[in-house]
């Protein structure tokens, strides 16, 4: 073909492009539509993990009970009580568990500076931030091993306690009292989401050093312990093996399900996974049948067009025009329409997701907009969708281009 | 130059078959101007396609300038309708949304020549025409007149030896049909073979020699 062709086609586009605005329009809102399902699905999904993480998601809690089953001359119905020196019991024996951290709390008053709430505090040790996604803020600090080895009077505050007791003020060097004993807070947890809790959000939590807590708490036994496997996959295989040391130190029978209580977010990581893959499926599905009931449409569109054109094509075939000529100049028509329809579905699609990340999320209350509000554009979907589109024009412009370059210049010339 | 021996056309459409042309034999020579004549339905149209390379007969042999049409391709008779034969429609046919500058060069555009070439031409033309004022006017803003002599001029843009026109003044005014008859005259005295489609026994008349046509059939 001729290099001044395409340019002769692209001058006759625009002057016709009036006639196919309606093919650009219909591309435009499919790109827009289908690139704002997608990165709204997929921001969804990424939410949903986000929020998972919030709370831990290699993560095993196991919790004392009370037995329900009569074990080797033992009655039914005694509790099972966990207690500090378990952690190195377990640590010794299950060498699967990466981590392992104690964990008490309690209800007590805090208060500073003339304010004074209610909150549950924690004693716990460093690994508990690993375990827990406990973030601080910048400036401060969690927990340490020297914190715990001393028993130093120092807290980690959730940043709803450190707003609550201190407002806009830094709270980290300030002095809280838990119990009527002072204490240094040494940092505030940065913001997060978390979709599950046990005593309320971690933002409402106060955070001492396990010895500390246990030097203003009467309690001898553990709220629970937190495992962290050096596996993911051995997470069951933790399970069933720390029921059975527990079940032999305390004389339970390790199939009573009630004698101890675990909360396996891993297994629970799996199940959410099923549903976020289930989400992108569907999303995915009902971008295809989008995208296939676009490309009928542009494909209808396209048709039309050609049919509109029947008699110029045989003006031009008249005067000369080779079918590679008129074919080119169909497909051609199609690259620019596909090329300006997508670009702005594109040039929409990505502005609006970015002005929707803009959007403040409520970390105190964290709802559907927490979800809705993190879309994310993905190259890769966007790389799929404008290969898909784009074969799907390629086809939707070649079949016409075919059937026009056929045509009788006779009957082409006689159509109105 | 044209050279039809023979030549049958059979329109079927289902069962039904129409036979156009019942074995047309004719010769047409360099230089000539020759006009076709005939009632509707006779063939005349027909005959015209088929001497234009826009149709293909069903049977018969058609010789154009020492060439056999029958065994070109597609392309190749396009290439034949673009550097060969210039056509002049009754309607005109200019693509609406093209200037008359560029329904001009468009013949040129598909045989490839060069931007300069085609700017020299295109504009000799339009001043031959005398509408090179108009180049940059679409066709819905000239008059009928001007319209066919911006056809006129792209029949010519590439300079080919025969000139066909169908019904040439059939929709124009007695003096822009004039205009379009005078410079079909002066194109055949410079050398250029034409052959025209005419119901008018008076424009008819102009031609050096008439070709009655009826039912298929050459009768004078």
């Amino acid at each position: 073909m001729n290099t001044t062709l395409p340019r002769f086609f692209w001058n006759e586009y625009r002057k016709r492009r009036k006639r196919t605005s309606l093919i650009t329009f219909a591309l435009f809102w499919g790109t827009l539509s289908i690139l704002l399902l997608m990165a709204f699905g997929q921001g969804m999904s990424t939410q949903a993990r986000v929020s998972f993480s919030g709370f831990g998601q290699t993560l095993i809690m196991v919790y004392g009970g009370q037995t329900s089953l009569p074990f080797e001359g033992l009655p039914k119905g005694r509790p099972i009580r966990l207690y500090p020196e378990d952690v190195d019991y377990l640590r010794e024996r299950v060498p699967e568990i990466l981590r392992i951290v104690p964990e008490s709390y309690n209800s007590w008053a805090v208060s500073a500076g003339g304010k004074e709430i209610n909150r549950t505090v924690h004693g716990t040790t460093s690994d508990f931030a690993f375990l827990r996604t406990q973030v601080p803020q910048l400036g401060g600090r969690f927990l340490d091993a020297d914190d715990d080895r001393l028993g130093r009077k120092v807290a980690f505050i959730g940043w709803k306690v450190a707003n609550d007791l201190f407002g806009s003020q830094d709270a980290v060097g300030r002095t809280i009292v838990i119990n009527r004993v002072p204490f240094t807070v040494i940092g505030v947890l940065r913001k997060k989401i978390q979709d599950s809790m046990y005593n309320g959000p971690d933002a409402d939590q106060v955070y001492l050093p396990f010895r500390t807590f246990g030097q203003i708490d009467n309690q001898r036994f553990l709220d629970q312990i937190h495992m962290q496997p050096r596996e993911a996959s051995q997470s069951t295989l933790i399970e069933e093996r720390v029921k059975a040391l527990l079940g032999r130190k305390y004389r339970f029978d390790p199939k009573d399900r009630y004698a101890t209580t675990f909360w396996n977010t891993i297994e629970d990581f799996k199940q959410g996974q099923a549903i976020f893959k289930g989400i992108e499926i569907f999303l995915g599905v009902m971008g295809a049948l989008t995208l296939l009931i676009g490309a009928v449409g542009v494909t209808n569109l396209m048709y039309a067009a050609a049919k509109e054109r029947t008699k110029e094509i045989g003006i031009k075939l008249a005067i000369g025009a080779r079918r590679r000529t008129i074919i080119g100049q169909f497909l051609l028509e199609t690259l620019f329409v596909f090329t300006k329809g997508t670009f702005w579905g594109f040039v929409l699609s990505f502005n609006i997701v970015h002005l929707v990340r803009l959007a403040p999320i409520n970390y105190d209350s964290f709802g559907i907009e927490g979800y809705l509000l993190r879309p994310v554009f993905s190259l890769r979907t966007f790389i799929v969708y404008m290969t898909v589109l784009g074969c799907l024009c390629f086809l939707s412009g070649i079949f016409p281009a075919l059937r026009a370059s056929r045509a009788n210049p006779i009957e082409s010339l006689r159509y109105e | 130059m044209i050279d039809l021996k023979d030549i049958t056309k059979v329109y079927r459409t289902g069962s039904q078959s129409l036979e156009a042309l019942r074995g047309v034999s004719l010769a047409i020579g360099r230089g000539e101007f020759v006009s076709i004549m005939g009632p509707s339905g006779s063939g005349k149209s027909t005959l015209m396609n088929i001497v234009g390379c826009l149709d293909t007969p069903t049977a018969g042999a058609y010789v154009l300038d020492g060439q056999a049409v029958a065994g070109l391709t597609f392309d190749e008779l396009a290439a034949v309708r673009n550097r060969k034969i210039g056509f002049v429609f009754q309607n005109f046919n200019l693509l609406p949304y093209a200037t008359a500058w560029e329904n001009v060069e468009l013949p040129m555009l598909f045989d490839g020549k060069s931007g300069r070439k085609r700017r020299e031409r295109v504009t000799e033309l339009l001043n031959a025409v005398g509408l090179f004022d108009w180049r940059e006017h679409r066709p819905t803003e000239l008059s009928g007149g001007q319209q066919q002599r911006i056809a006129l001029a792209r029949a010519l843009a590439n300079d080919p030896p025969i000139l066909l026109a169908d019904e040439p003044t059939g929709n124009l005014d007695s003096k822009s049909g004039e205009e379009i008859m005078a410079i079909l005259i002066d194109l055949w005295r410079a050398g250029r073979t034409i052959v025209m489609v005419t119901h008018d026994d008076h424009i008819a008349a102009r031609s050096e020699r008439t070709i009655r046509l009826f039912d298929g059939q050459v009768v004078a």
